[in-house]
């Protein structure tokens, strides 16, 4: 086995599972969703940026942006349906909410786009670097940078700026924050358009790498679940650090051990980080880390 | 209505109708289809509705436990040869296992973190039973034989839909009967004042712990024994048995209609399975309506289709614990002062 050819790998898909996370990330850190639609908005974003480049011919960035923008609408849609259960911190309801709003995601998109898979088609997959003995697409490298950048800015974006005390203090305590004279919905509302946008923009980098198909949602996502948990809730860092670490654990675990089991190892990770340190979810000190 | 006697009559005659039910409404294979999955899904939603409505807690694995059913109920009669009794008991035993070892790992968790650990657990799960040969893998099971439960000289079998349906029915009654007097027994009553009020359960004696391990062994059972029906109407079990949409139609079904309503899971499941059999909107247009249909419910009445009948809310609420829980109405007249806010 050529393991440093394994640990490329496992960077490439940790980042991937990481900026697949972070809008997920922040919704979870501040308005405490665990958002079970994630998935099918993933798929959406994949298929948004399909359609556009099969549909009028555009080139392969606009197409990107196109996700983005159709993302965020469809974050805003989210926080229109979901403003009263997130104020009322309605936790449990909330996660099944989701359920059926990833379900009624993946029926409009199988309505819309068809049950053929299909190919996003970027021209970076076909570039490919080889740098001794190990190698990796043009598309990788991109994936990399970007995951980098959205996360260096998101963490300067809640640490550095008025905008992202709004949001801190919104994760802290809703109610404080409308007493202290902030329109709550509007930064739900930003919060929310960014949980859309940002993993509309992690499904056009992404899914160049395998076929698309509507049905995909639960299993592309399905990783970024434990990224998000394991990393604790809301944590920006935390959240690329453990993207990162489980990248690296599948990459090796599925080279050395068995690729078949990864998905079970990587969830009794989960499970009993979670039976062991349940206090980890509750604490709400560790957002925005 | 009041009167014991009249309300078991009345329970009688609902009994004897939803019996004759497939021949009033034609007799037709598809209307027979229809309800025994409804009879089927709605005794599998039960097994959710005991820990949802009586526990408070929002379990996500339940579909593991309806799997685990069905994939005893398959090995047990295709790779070993058992009859169908013997199958029953081994997807009881094997349900209880899983549950157990659930049960024991969850038992510290609460809302929040017990809902991610029991996906988590589901995912586990489908995870190995789309790679372990001995599960099938990702191809399933297939070739299991009509259901068999002869006794002695009395001849109980079933192959097609109509046949089928007696079965069916009287595993939903059963159900029905069980979730009926589990609220009435002593493990219902303290399994709803360790989710109402947890620490009068404890200064009452009450094993809080141990309370939640028992409802959530039972309503396993409950969910493998419709899964053990399952396999046997389907004659084949496979990994798209943990597929959201099961999870997804348990969970509207036990809200659609309100929570602690003994016929509330039967009637949400019959509305959902009903439209996707008499009006089919195709599979990504059933799809749509489900997720459509349970995100309504929870954002415009989180309580269910029943809290619109005014009549009906004020018998629930003189029979019901679950409406008149002080947290609820406290929270809903008052709105907390900020600094209790975390600790409920």
């Amino acid at each position: 086995m050529n393991v440093a050819q394994q640990l490329v790998n496992g960077i490439v898909i940790g980042h991937a599972y990481a900026l697949v996370a972070v809008g997920w990330t922040l919704l979870l850190g501040a308005a405490r969703l665990v958002n079970f639609g994630h998935g099918q908005m993933y798929m959406i974003g994949a298929f948004v940026a399909w359609w556009v480049m099969a549909a009028t011919g555009l080139p392969y960035w606009l197409a990107v942006v196109a996700a983005v923008l159709l993302g965020a609408a469809l974050g805003a849609v989210m926080q229109r349906l979901f403003l009263r259960l997130t104020l009322s911190q309605d936790l449990v309801n909330l996660m099944i909410v989701t359920l059926g709003f990833g379900q009624a995601l993946e029926g409009a998109a199988g309505l819309a786009f068809g049950p053929k898979p299909q190919t996003l088609a970027s021209p970076f997959q076909e570039m490919s670097v080889h740098l001794g003995p190990v190698w990796f697409t043009v598309q990788d490298a991109i994936l990399v940078g970007a995951t980098i950048l959205v996360f260096a800015l998101l963490y300067l974006a809640l640490h550095r700026s008025w905008l992202g005390a709004a949001v801190r203090m919104v994760a802290e305590d809703p109610r404080l924050t409308a007493l202290g004279g902030f329109k709550v919905s509007r930064i739900y509302m930003g919060i929310f358009a960014f949980e859309g946008a940002a993993v509309a923009f992690a499904a056009a980098l992404v899914a160049p790498r395998t076929p698309i198909l509507t049905s995909m949602g639960f299993d592309q996502v399905v990783m970024t679940f434990v990224v998000v948990v394991l990393g604790g809730i809301g944590s920006v860092l935390g959240s690329y650090v453990a993207g990162l670490g489980i990248g690296l654990f599948t990459a090796l675990f599925g080279a050395l051990v068995s690729p078949a089991y990864t998905t079970a190892a990587v969830f009794a990770l989960l499970i009993a980080a979670m039976v062991l340190r349940p206090g980890q979810l509750a604490a709400s000190g560790s957002f925005a880390r | 209505m009041t009167h014991p006697l009249a309300r078991l009559a009345f329970a009688g005659v609902l009994a004897v109708l939803g019996f004759l039910l497939p021949r009033l409404l034609g007799g037709s294979s598809l209307v027979y289809d229809t309800l025994v999955a409804i009879a089927i899904f709605s005794a599998m939603s039960y097994g959710l509705d005991v820990i949802l409505s009586d526990l408070g807690e929002i379990s996500l694995v339940h579909t593991a436990f309806f799997a685990t059913g069905a994939y005893a109920a398959a090995i047990l009669t295709v790779t070993y040869g058992f009859s169908a009794w013997t199958a029953l008991a081994g997807a009881v035993l094997a349900a209880l296992a899983l549950a157990l070892v659930l049960g024991v790992i969850t038992l510290r968790t609460r809302e929040f973190a017990f809902s991610l650990v029991t996906y988590a657990a589901a995912v586990v799960c489908m995870n190995v039973a789309s790679n372990w040969d001995f599960l099938g893998g990702s191809d399933g099971i297939v070739g299991i034989p009509p259901l068999d439960l002869s006794i002695g000289g009395i001849e109980l079998t079933a192959g097609r839909s109509a046949e089928f349906w007696p079965f069916a029915y009287l595993l939903l009654l059963l159900t029905l009967y069980v979730v009926h007097r589990f609220r009435r027994s002593r493990l219902g009553q303290a399994a709803l004042m360790v989710h109402m009020n947890p620490r009068l359960a404890t200064m009452c004696g009450l094993d809080g712990n141990r309370i939640r391990l028992q409802v959530f062994l039972l309503s396993a059972v409950i969910s493998a024994a419709a899964g053990w029906l399952y396999a046997f109407q389907r004659a084949y079990v496979g990994t798209d048995l943990f597929d959201t949409y099961f999870l997804v139609l348990m969970l509207t079904g036990v809200i659609l209609a309100g929570r602690r309503i003994l016929l509330g899971p039967l009637l949400g499941t019959a509305l959902l399975l009903s439209q996707k059999s008499f009006a089919s909107l195709g599979a990504y247009g059933d799809k749509l309506v489900l997720g459509v249909v349970l995100v309504g419910v929870l954002c415009l009445c989180p309580k269910g289709l029943a809290s619109l009948w005014p009549r009906r809310r004020a018998a629930a609420v003189t029979d019901a614990p679950a409406n008149t829980n002080p947290a609820n109405t406290n929270k809903a007249r008052f709105p907390s002062p900020v600094w209790e806010r975390g600790q409920g």
